[in-house]
């Protein structure tokens, strides 16, 4: 019994912080949630343009929208989830004042946040491509659902480790930044690993988000086949990841000092 | 009831660990007031944290029974650019009291106006005061944890906390910490001294006084 009981406490801590997020996050403007939409348009946008210039198109099979719309909103899960969950603590230490809001209910609580509002934006994304080319085809939505899962718990787990060491250390949100930036030309946002040359493509899978976009773009595209990608690869990074996130937490969870 | 068992807290400064609570043990009985003076320093503000759960000791272990409240008058646990009134919802959704009763209670109690509707950031440090008071008496504790030095508020409303105070007696204790004997005087059945990491526990408020006093 004190299991279930404890089990809906947090049930319960981690809705009223989701839906506390929602608020700061998007409430601060009218018509907030247009914000949520504007960076993914904005990249994909610029990246159709750049296609449409140099005369290239999506690679075969692939209207070009939606191409990018997959490569983009799952980088986009990875790393925004990643950058909130690694200021969970830091941006809330007044709510660690509440005995029963711990760590890592901020943690869960900005991660399905942003998964949530992520699939909303590709949804929506998508669903105007459609409108507008006045054609939809999708291969298997529970597989798009599935790559980006992967890619909101790699997130989430590597989002947890920089909150730990920023509890201990000003350096590591520092090293953060720099660190992702290469991550978003290498993740497959504008190629597939099935064009790569075999060299090249094998150094690149080392990147796990890479697999996330093969997974997502193998659901979406019935002709698209990601024959190199592997969830068990990013499982075993999410898993190795949630280990250090999780002893790094238990290591500085004395320390946080709520002020 | 919270029973302290061996707690000990430092925090670490720049020459070393500085200790703030010194392997305290004492119980805090159920309906019984307790009024905790101390020094600018003296770790009053880090026991009502301790107590109150939101830190945990270096050693020793801290036994809760009954509901504890946040430490009140501390108003860091509102988000500024939230409202009031949804401030009020999101502690209530973490207790699981009744929203709608909480938030008109929290409302009445507060008297702040239109100022419910705004954001915590535009108030002043009175009617947060006003607002943590009124949305810890919405939501029944057994204990409440109340931190004077920041529970600030005008006479009036010091007036109206100390009858609401009066009124739940019988079912509710306070662990008031504070630097001056005003409040606890009339507030407390149990006088206590914190200094240099230890606490003195005294039966009669002239005795708390004098050992105040000479601290």
């Amino acid at each position: 019994m004190t299991y279930v009981n404890g089990a809906l406490a947090q049930f319960r801590v981690i809705h009223a912080l989701a839906l506390r997020e929602t608020k700061t996050r998007f409430g601060q403007h009218r018509a907030g949630y247009v914000w949520a939409l504007l960076e993914p348009i904005f990249w994909i946008g610029t990246f159709y343009a750049l296609f449409a210039l140099a005369g290239r198109e999506g690679p075969a099979g692939m209207d070009l929208v939606p191409f990018l719309a997959t490569g983009i909103v799952t980088y986009q899960i990875f790393s925004v989830t990643t950058d909130k969950v690694s200021q969970a603590i830091n941006g809330n230490k007044a709510l660690l004042f509440y005995p029963q809001v711990q760590p890592l209910d901020l943690v869960f609580a900005r991660t399905i946040l942003e998964a949530a509002t992520f699939v909303i934006v590709f949804a929506l994304i998508v669903g105007a491509n459609a409108l507008a080319a006045q054609t939809l085809e999708v291969g298997s939505v529970l597989r798009v659902l599935w790559g980006m899962t992967l890619a909101s718990l790699l997130g989430m787990t590597l989002g947890l480790v920089f909150c730990a060491l920023n509890v201990v250390s000003q350096t590591a949100d520092r090293v953060r930044g720099p660190m992702m930036r290469p991550l978003f030309w290498v993740s497959g946002l504008f190629f597939t690993a099935n064009s790569l040359p075999s060299q090249v493509r094998e150094v690149l899978l080392w990147n796990p988000v890479f697999h996330c976009t093969e997974i997502v773009r193998d659901g979406w595209f019935p002709p698209y086949h990601a024959i190199h990608a592997s969830s068990a690869y990013v499982l075993v990074w999410v898993v190795g990841l949630a280990f250090a996130g999780l002893t790094l937490e238990r290591v500085v969870r004395r320390r946080v000092q709520v002020t | 009831m919270i029973e302290l068992d061996g707690v000990t807290k430092a925090y670490p400064t720049t020459t070393g660990p500085h200790v703030v609570l010194d392997r305290l043990s004492f119980v805090f009985k159920d309906k019984v007031s307790v009024g905790i003076l101390g020094h600018n320093g003296a770790g009053k503000s880090t026991l009502l944290r301790i107590l109150g759960g939101a830190e945990q000791p270096d050693e020793g272990r801290v036994h809760r029974s009954g509901r504890v409240s946040w430490p009140i008058g501390f108003s860091g646990g509102f988000n500024g650019s939230l409202t009031g009134e949804e401030n009020c919802r999101f502690v209530s959704r973490i207790y699981s009291a009744d929203i709608d009763a909480v938030v008109e209670y929290a409302r009445a109690f507060a008297d702040i106006g239109n100022y419910f509707e705004m954001p915590v950031r535009t108030y002043s440090s009175g009617m947060r005061a006003r607002l943590a008071f009124g949305l810890s008496m919405a939501i029944d504790f057994d204990t409440y944890l109340v931190d004077e030095v920041t529970a600030v508020g005008d006479a009036t409303f010091q007036e109206k906390c100390r009858r609401e105070f009066a009124a739940r007696k019988e079912r509710s204790s306070v662990i008031i910490v504070s630097h001056s004997l005003g409040t606890i005087r009339s507030y407390c059945d149990l006088f206590c001294v914190i200094r240099a990491g230890r606490l003195y526990v005294f039966e009669e408020i002239k005795e708390a006084e004098r050992a105040y006093q000479a601290a």
